[in-house]
């Protein structure tokens, strides 16, 4: 989230798409009540079913799964067509006054400019702004025989009256004007009159540009889990820049996470393609740090009179203080601070590409630890597949799941149990209650939690799991050398209990220390060698200093671990409680706050005080720690977007930064039930990934799969494990599909009657349950029904265990086509048939 | 349940005075009241669970039943329970609006109760000075009146013991100051608790600000007269339609049979029965036995 | 009549053996649900209930103790319908009720009180208010039976049902209770050889006479032809 659960309460108009937070997030949704209670504030949902917060709301949109981005597009050219725009906002703390490349072409007929069609790919050089003074884009950059990697140009040319027919507003103008209300309704189903009303509602906090009101939206996986998921984001994104939302309390764009700590693992690089921080991963063409940190250090990129931060141009000092931490000692200077230790990522190995290569015999072993990779999915037949494969599993868990029981997946015969070579280790794991350690929520606050039970039997905590099997392998490698020994062997282990370190050492080791005397050049502040860091601006690249991950430095410094606060005070009545816990970066809990300022300094709405600029004290103060360069005064006209270059938010986003194009573009999911209505010749994704095995299977209409499936959580169930639970079971006891009225009456299907739903992968199955929530609808002139299937059933449970069951996961139905830019796999949005049982 | 803390007012079939009915200095003005909005509540049961977890419920056996409503009636070990009511609304001009409306039902906690009055079992329901309605298990006899006495259908049986049970709207809680646990777990702050006067403000208050601005004309507080008030009110978008809400009684009322059986009936049956044998035993007195006279010359029977 | 009941010395067989033992059936039956019913009427009357085994023993037993009632009744119903049914006869007998009431025919000196006998309405084997006493204990059984099984399970009958049985149940107890009252006062304080009747089942032919000389002289000549 840019701002946070308790700022929520703050906002005049909330949007929810692609995300059912009453269902998901109960507790984090007081706030939206809250809103509504106190301030009167709106709540309109957007959503394939009518949901649970959809029955609190007051305006509901049914939309049809996947075409997100048609209706966002819809709202911004609705935007910019009826004067609910700030320019001052836009002009200033945005890109669109910013002239972009002459060669550069919108995507009319579905393709921006530089695809390969060969390749599947785009060449990007022209999604660029144009250089200062430099009409004409140069001619491409060669060294040693290869085209340079094109950088956004420094200085920018730019038309702060956003008039220029090349500046970016003109071209977001151009771009989303073919996104009328009746093309919304054709692609999204939406009858022209609701989207109309719900467009108005959103924007009205904007009306004629007035700044005093805000609007948030707040969205989930409904938005992610698609081939153009980060796509639907970005659209959103534009949406709320273009609205002046960001920044400010009430606003922003707020991810809800869907697992207490998924925050955290994201930010501490559970991902193939980060680093800890999100720092970009080394390529093999990264010879060496220095050119590593070249290419991933931005620069900044704006118009000569304005100024940029750049944060991220700090890169050098976080990525060496994290080899520090890594690598310990054995990291120096001449080195490379063990730069070379670090693997190089050559291509893409996201969760579904791990998948495929144990299906094609590429991965021999697996550790599966907390996640039941069988029941995610997506095409869970695959996955049961894989694992066949597989020479060994390894299944952390706290009860016996279909990952770890893949032998016995129902379909598989005892001649085919037979065969299977995989050895399947089991490990008992603690649950959430018996582990101490932080948890990151969405808001971006470290909470740091204690156990409350000891775990039982010979469950074991996760880290010394990992840190025993990590030591008998490092063990192996001293004695019998290896691949390269090297690198496990330099890594430091440096904990007072090295078989189980302490999360607390961990936490202080995240965090960071000075590793020599240094000092502070401004405030003459000093460090210690040894001391917990104050904060990331501490870090350096000469060694002396360490941090598993800058983001978290200041987290626990010298007064203790601030993520263990608990003081509830909120002085400015804005759910700002700086003593309570502690949020990245640097206890800021809205992130960039200085856009709730306008261009002198003074808050848009003197009722929502969050920063200002005090001309006595000459820096930034507040009610919020400022997310912004303290001392930069108004008139320097630093950006608010302190990590972009740019220091502006991206309406549009250059170069290879969303691998569709710069502007997100309405594509169909890979399994749709019309043509593109845009552009019927490029439907889907043009760069959308997908996989060609035997077993990823696709569907279409002409061969009878004409009904929009998606799929989602209940708030009884959380994801795979609570099917063990009996207090839930018997809230839940049984998997259904969702099935309009008129759906069921056409197939003569009651309330509770078996039915099958089939994809082009595999069949499902489950009872029926019939409801007036969603609605038949019409997509592009055609009528066309959604359903609906809550995923929490599979193999193994209570009620799968009695035989209530027909023991199908509901992700064998999945498509596995991803998202280039997150890798999410299509969850939502594929096509189905349905029949009775 | 602790009767030092807590002043009983009303006991269940008992003769005589309740040794608490005038006790209390401020009975009235202390009264408890759960105030429930169903504009706010999204059905996530967690009152559902608290409410088992606190009171250390047997988890029940369910089955589906084509709807997310966990049950289709409370249960001996299921005391409060959303029920869940698709609904289209017909608005102004022609159109529809849908709506999925959530009713949290439990105990009412009326201010006359009619689990208590038709209860024959001396001290098995007792209403304490706060309003709560409460089950003395120890002294319920088992014989299902205070089921068929209850205009909202709530307690409930448990076939192997053959007690009743009900929300007891956490008079243990109450007792030590804490607020019932289906209002500590609500995550949306949609159950409120207080006093009666202080929900009731609340609850006006909510009702206000929906026909302000949101809308909603109907909207309104289901605090139903016909049983003297409750101690559970609640929070409706459209007031006068209290049955859409999962079948809400319109005007619950104690049932006018009992309220015969326990009131006219009880005095002509009782001036009856004594009258009766009262009768005879004059009759005797007056008129004497029959005598056949041989037999008693004879003097044998 | 199925058996001989002009027995030697100049005694009848009133009551045989089986209808005795139904009689008293129905009677401590009625008895325990009488008081433990009381309990429920009331709860001024509630310690009936405790100290016959407790509330619940008495709630779980009563409506079990109500079948073997009812059985009784409609047992009795198998072999006294025919002798239970009202006739013309008895309606005449109405006229006289209130003479019997005040224990007239008593008042007479006793080579009178044959004649004022014989001036009422015969009867036979049993007067209108025995035949009254039995239909009303009859048909208040059914009706206790009845509303009784609908209060047994209040899970399963519907909630109008259970509220006219609330009240109906009770009201059944009272016209049952105000039979019980009379008859146990007549039967032990009023008629005298009464009680004895209904206990060891043999009358004097000079009691019987007195007080049913139709049934006696049914029986003597239905003794007559088995001879």
């Amino acid at each position: 989230m840019t701002n946070g659960w308790i700022d929520i309460k703050n906002t005049d108009m909330a949007m929810v798409i692609g995300g059912n937070p009453a269902e998901n997030h109960p507790c984090g949704f007081k706030w939206v009540m809250e809103a509504k209670r106190n301030r009167n504030a709106k709540l309109l949902v957007i959503d394939p079913r009518f949901t649970r917060t959809a029955a609190v709301s007051d305006y509901f949109v049914q939309i049809r799964a996947g075409s997100d981005i048609a209706l966002l597009g819809g709202m911004i050219n609705y935007a910019i067509q009826n004067n609910r725009i700030n320019k001052e906002y836009v002009a200033n703390f945005t890109n669109a006054s910013y002239i972009v490349r002459e060669d550069f072409k919108l995507p009319e007929d579905g393709l921006y400019s530089g695809y390969d069609a060969t390749k599947r790919a785009y060449e990007k050089v022209s999604w660029n702004y144009q250089p200062a003074g430099q009409v004409h884009p140069a001619p491409p950059e060669i060294k040693d025989g290869k085209p340079v990697p094109p950088k956004m140009p420094e200085v920018v040319d730019h038309d702060p009256m956003l008039e220029n027919p090349r500046c970016v507003f003109q071209l977001l103008k151009k771009h989303y004007s073919r996104y009328t209300p009746e093309m919304v309704e054709r692609i999204t189903g939406i009858p022209k009159d609701q989207f109309l009303k719900a467009a108005d509602m959103f924007t009205s906090v904007r009306k004629d540009g007035d700044m005093t009101k805000v609007g948030t939206i707040i969205y989930a996986v409904g938005l992610t889990q698609h081939s153009y998921g980060a796509q639907m984001i970005r659209t959103a994104c534009v949406l709320q820049l273009l609205l002046g939302n960001i920044g400010r309390a009430g606003g922003g764009m707020n991810a809800l996470r869907g697992h207490s700590n998924i925050q955290g693992a994201t930010d501490m690089a559970g991902i193939f393609d980060i680093l800890p921080g999100y720092l970009k991963v080394p390529v093999p063409a990264d010879k060496d740090l220095k050119s590593y940190l070249e290419r991933i250090t931005p620069k900044p990129s704006k118009p000569k009179e304005w100024d940029s931060f750049n944060y991220w141009s700090n890169t050098p000092k976080f990525a060496v203080s994290l080899l520090k931490a890594v690598y310990g000692d054995a990291a120096k200077k001449e080195n490379d601070f063990c730069f070379h230790h670090l693997p190089k990522v050559d291509r893409r190995y996201s969760f579904a590409d791990i998948w495929n290569d144990m299906y094609l015999g590429k991965v021999k072993g697996l550790f599966a630890i907390g996640m039941n990779g069988v029941m995610i999915g997506p095409d869970s037949k695959k996955n049961i597949e894989a694992l066949k494969k597989a020479d060994w599993l390894v299944v952390g868990e706290i009860y016996p799941d279909e990952t770890s029981e893949f032998w016995k997946a129902p379909g598989t015969t005892t001649e085919e149990m037979q065969k299977i070579q995989t050895t399947v280790y089991r490990l008992p794991c603690a649950g959430f209650a018996e582990k101490d350690g932080t948890f990151v929520n969405s808001a971006r606050w470290l909470v740091w939690k204690n156990a409350a039970l000891p775990t039982p039997g010979d469950a074991k905590l996760d880290q010394e799991i990992v840190a025993r099997i990590f030591l008998k392998v490092r063990e192996l490698y001293a004695k019998e050398g290896g691949k390269f020994p090297e690198g496990p062997l330099s890594i430091a282990w440096a904990y007072s209990n090295p078989n189980s370190p302490s999360l607390s050492e961990v936490a202080k080791e995240i965090n960071g220390k000075a590793l020599a005397d240094i000092e502070d050049p401004k405030t003459k502040q000093q460090m210690k060698a040894g001391q917990q860091l104050p904060g990331f601006a501490w870090l350096r690249d000469d060694g002396t200093t360490m941090a598993g991950n800058w983001l978290y430095c200041g987290s626990w410094t010298e007064a203790g671990a601030l993520s263990q606060r608990r003081d509830l005070a909120d002085p400015s009545g804005l759910g700002i409680h700086q003593n309570f816990a502690w949020s990245w970066p640097m206890n800021r809990r809205v992130m960039y706050n200085r856009a709730s300022c306008n261009l002198d300094g003074k808050p848009w709405d003197p009722s929502r005080k969050q920063v200002w600029w005090s001309e006595a004290a000459q820096k930034w103060v507040g009610n919020d720690v400022p997310d912004f360069k303290p001392d930069s005064h108004p008139k320097d006209h630093m950006g608010p977007f302190i990590m972009n270059g740019e220091g502006v938010g991206r309406l549009f986003t250059p170069l290879g930064l969303m691998a569709e194009g710069p502007f997100p573009e309405h594509y169909e999911p890979f399994e749709s039930p019309i043509e593109n209505p845009l552009h019927p010749k490029v439907t889907n994704n043009p760069v959308v990934k997908k996989f060609t095995t035997p077993l990823d299977k696709f569907g279409n209409t002409g061969e009878g799969y004409n009904i929009v499936c998606t799929t989602y959580r209940l708030t009884e169930h959380y994801h795979y494990w609570t099917k063990n639970n009996p207090a839930l079971v018997q809230e839940v006891p049984e998997p259904f599909v969702e099935i309009p009225l008129e759906l069921a009456a056409e197939k003569g299907i009651k309330g509770g009657d078996r039915v099958k739903v089939t994809t082009a992968r595999a069949t499902y199955e489950a009872k029926a349950m019939v409801t007036g929530r969603i609605k038949p609808m019409q997509i592009d002139g055609k009528p066309t029904y959604q359903i609906g299937i809550p995923i929490h059933w599979g193999y193994r449970g209570i009620a799968e265990d009695e035989g209530k069951t027909a023991l199908t996961p509901a992700n064998f139905l999945s498509p596995t086509t991803l998202d280039p830019n997150a890798h999410t796999p299509e969850f939502k949005g594929f096509l189905v048939k349905l029949e009775k049982a | 349940m602790s009767q030092a803390t807590l002043r009983i007012t009303k006991i269940s079939g008992h003769a005589g005075a309740v040794p608490g009915s005038n006790m209390s200095r401020d009975a009235k003005e202390k009264q408890v009241c759960k105030m429930v909005d169903t504009t706010t509540c999204i059905g996530c049961k967690a009152c559902e669970i608290a409410c088992q977890e606190w009171n250390d419920l047997p988890f029940a056996s369910t089955s589906f039943n084509n709807t997310y409503q966990t049950m289709p009636d409370t249960a001996w070990n299921f005391w409060n329970l959303i029920r869940f009511q698709e609904y289209q609304r017909p608005n102004s001009d022609g159109s529809k609006t849908f709506m999925w409306l959530m009713r949290k039902d439990q105990c009412m906690h009326c201010a006359d109760p009619g689990c208590l009055e038709a209860c024959p079992a001396d001290g098995a329901i007792v209403q304490y000075s706060n309003g709560i309605v409460d089950f003395q298990t120890d002294q319920c006899i088992g014989c299902g009146y205070c089921i068929t006495g209850c205009p909202f259908n709530i307690p409930k049986l448990n076939p192997v013991t053959h007690k009743v049970h009900k929300c007891t709207l956490c008079a243990d809680r109450v007792s030590g100051n804490l607020e019932p646990a289906c209002i500590k777990a609500c995550p949306t702050g949609c159950l409120h608790f207080g006093t009666k006067e202080d929900m009731l403000f609340q609850a006006n208050r909510r009702v206000q600000q929906l026909k302000t601005h949101y809308g909603m004309a109907e909207a309104g507080v289901y605090d139903p007269p016909g049983v003297g008030g409750t101690s559970v009110i609640y929070v409706l978008h459209d007031a006068t339609q209290p049955e859409l809400y999962g079948g809400l009684p319109r005007d619950p009322r104690v049932p006018w049979t009992v309220k015969l059986w326990k009131h006219p009936l009880k005095w002509i049956g009782n001036i009856a029965i004594i009258g009766g044998v009262v009768g005879t035993f004059m009759h005797y007195l007056r008129y004497g036995p029959k005598i056949v006279p041989e037999d008693n010359a004879k003097g044998g029977h | 009549m199925e058996e001989n009941r002009v027995l030697h010395g100049g005694r009848l067989l009133r009551y045989n053996f089986r209808e005795r033992l139904v009689h008293w059936v129905a009677g401590l039956s009625y008895i325990y649900l009488l008081l433990t019913g009381l309990a429920f009427w009331s709860p001024w009357c509630f310690w009936i209930a405790v100290i016959l085994g407790g509330g619940s023993v008495s709630r779980v037993l009563h409506p079990w103790v109500g079948l073997v009632y009812a059985a009784s009744v409609i047992y009795m119903l198998g072999i006294w319908s025919r002798d239970m049914e009202i006739t013309d006869t008895d309606r005449k007998w109405t006229q006289s009720i209130g003479a019997y009431v005040r224990n007239e025919e008593e008042e007479m000196l006793p080579e009178h009180a044959e004649r004022a006998w014989q001036q009422w309405a015969p009867v036979d084997r049993f007067n209108l208010g025995q035949k009254y006493l039995f239909w009303t204990m009859f048909w208040g059984g059914i009706v206790l039976l009845v509303t009784g099984v609908v209060l047994w399970f209040p899970e399963r009958a519907p909630q109008s049902i259970r509220l006219i049985s609330i009240l109906v149940h009770p009201i059944a107890f009272l016209v049952t209770l105000a039979g019980f009252i009379i008859h146990v006062y007549m039967g032990t304080a009023i008629v005298r050889g009464g009680f004895t009747s209904i206990i060891r089942g043999e009358v004097t032919e000079n009691w019987a006479r007195h007080h049913h000389r139709l049934w006696v002289e049914r029986i003597t000549e239905d003794a007559a032809a088995r001879k």
